[in-house]
């Protein structure tokens, strides 16, 4: 939400965003045009050991987030679904089996390295015939209006420079029914886990990230980065401000992580 | 309601069970193969809480979230559909449990699973303990498990990898390393958590900066 209103003392948007021609990279503050460039330095970087960090990292519960995010987009065989920032293409390989060889799946990824890890993934798992892979931004989806029956996006919003852009995006190619799902990190619900949760993600996943991968400070941006990012009902209400209807979020582990769902009417 | 990581996890260990038998079973999966499409909502009581279980053509999905329609609904308790599960011949009067929608659906179904080698007393009282003791639980509490749990996950996970996923295998040294790093998380985490258990119930101590 822009600040558009004449009330608010605050020059941060609703996302937090600064006003002055600068964006966050996790904590530190960079020029808008150099932070795509800075994720890609981390997503490029992380890419060969993305999915063994990931499962070391949630204790495989991101599995579980994402096996919820699966059912909620009630996806039907035939139908057409974009999974964005799909990196190594855990969603997708789900969508693939349920829409079937009349459906269609589009893995996209602004990351070359990201994009390669998932599509030897899904050859090496069989999935390909329905899948089509797109190296694309977020920010400017190169599909005619009113596309797909489901857009999903999971722990990739947070990278995005221009959120609002991207949503309205993702709401242009939508057809009318059809719905968006963005997976992504929160707010813990309760002060006691949002320190836990603090503890473990500045400490331990930047030395996490040191042992397994060799790359601590790609681990801390993303602790970094999840903290920066909006929280459930700064979510919910760009999303309605990008146009979608019937918003929703369910907290998944105590908030850590939250899905949004909206329709486009 | 309890929160939908656990639901999930809970579905994930039922439909693993289900196909795990399907595979060495080829006549079911071809049976199943025939119910493709049907969707039977099992409604528990006491845990509250509804799965799912749609046949696909060689497996089950089990979700705990669905939109569309559902075939045949059942409603119980967990023990009334333990037995109506394992029963010889699906009888419904007295089994205390309600059907709503089609019974030829349930009694196919019913066959394909009953003759299945799943312990299944097993798996639901893990399944649905596990639920139990978390509904209503603080978050927290589901954390701490989760925390504590950590590392017996973190090895089955790395032995998973390391014998299916991954071709480069992490040097001994390098694991042994990183399953200590993991010990001192708990510590820490612990001691943590009896530091802000402490401050809770005592007076603030003064500080002198
Ligand atoms: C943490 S990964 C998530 C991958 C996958 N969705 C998952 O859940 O495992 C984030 C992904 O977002 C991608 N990404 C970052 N900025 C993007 C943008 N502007 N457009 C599309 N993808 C982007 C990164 O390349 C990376 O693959």
């Amino acid at each position: 939400m822009p600040d558009h209103n004449s009330r608010s003392t605050d020059h941060s948007s609703a996302t937090g965003e600064p006003q002055d021609g600068t964006t966050h990279f996790g904590f530190q503050r960079v020029k808008k045009e150099e932070k795509a460039s800075k994720v890609a330095g981390v997503f490029h970087s992380v890419a060969a050991r993305y999915d063994v960090m990931n499962d070391l990292m949630s204790g495989g519960i991101h599995r579980l987030w994402k096996r919820f995010t699966v059912e909620v987009a009630a996806v039907r065989p035939g139908q057409k679904v974009l999974d964005i920032a799909g990196g190594t293409g855990d969603l997708s390989i789900a969508f693939s089996r349920l829409v079937g060889a009349e459906g269609q799946v589009v893995l996209a990824d602004i990351n070359e390295s990201m994009l390669r890890v998932g599509r030897d993934k899904l050859i090496d798992q069989g999935v390909v015939s329905n899948v089509q892979f797109l190296q694309t931004d977020a920010q400017a989806l190169p599909f005619a209006d009113n596309s797909f029956d489901c857009i999903t996006i999971a722990f990739g919003l947070r990278n995005v420079t221009d959120k609002d852009r991207a949503l309205a995006s993702m709401h242009r190619i939508l057809k009318p029914g059809g719905r968006l799902l963005v997976l992504e990190f929160s707010k813990p619900r309760s002060n006691l886990l949002s320190r836990l949760y603090d503890t473990y993600s500045f400490s331990v996943l930047p030395r996490m990230g040191q042992l397994v991968a060799n790359d601590a400070d790609s681990y801390r941006y993303l602790a970094e980065s999840i903290r920066m990012h909006p929280d459930q009902d700064t979510l919910l209400a760009m999303m309605e401000e990008a146009g979608f209807s019937g918003c929703e979020y369910f907290n998944l582990t105590g908030g850590i992580v939250a899905l949004h769902k909206g329709i486009k009417s | 309601m309890a929160d939908p990581t656990l639901l999930s996890a809970a579905c994930a260990a039922l439909e693993t069970a289900i196909n795990g038998a399907l595979r060495y079973d080829p006549g079911s999966r071809y049976a199943l193969a025939r119910l493709a499409g049907k969707v039977l909502a099992v409604e528990l009581t006491q845990p509250s809480l509804t799965l799912y279980l749609e046949p696909q053509s060689d497996r089950i999905r089990v979700a705990g979230h669905f939109e569309g329609e559902v075939t045949t609904r059942l409603r119980g308790s967990p023990p009334a559909m333990l037995s109506l599960l394992r029963s010889d011949r699906l009888n419904l009067a007295g089994s205390g449990v309600e059907v709503f929608g089609s019974t030829g659906t349930l009694e196919q179904l019913q066959q394909i699973i009953r003759n299945l080698e799943i312990d299944w007393e097993q798996a639901l009282t893990e399944m649905t303990g596990d639920l139990a003791g978390h509904q209503g639980a603080e978050a927290l509490r589901g954390v701490g498990n989760w925390l504590s749990g950590r590392q017996q996950t973190f090895e089955r996970l790395l032995g998973e990898y390391l014998t299916e996923e991954l071709s480069t295998t992490p040097a001994r040294a390098e694991l042994e390393h990183f399953y200590r790093e993991v010990d001192e998380l708990r510590l820490a985490a612990d001691r943590l958590e009896a530091r802000l258990a402490k401050n809770n119930s005592a007076p603030a101590p003064r500080d002198n900066d």
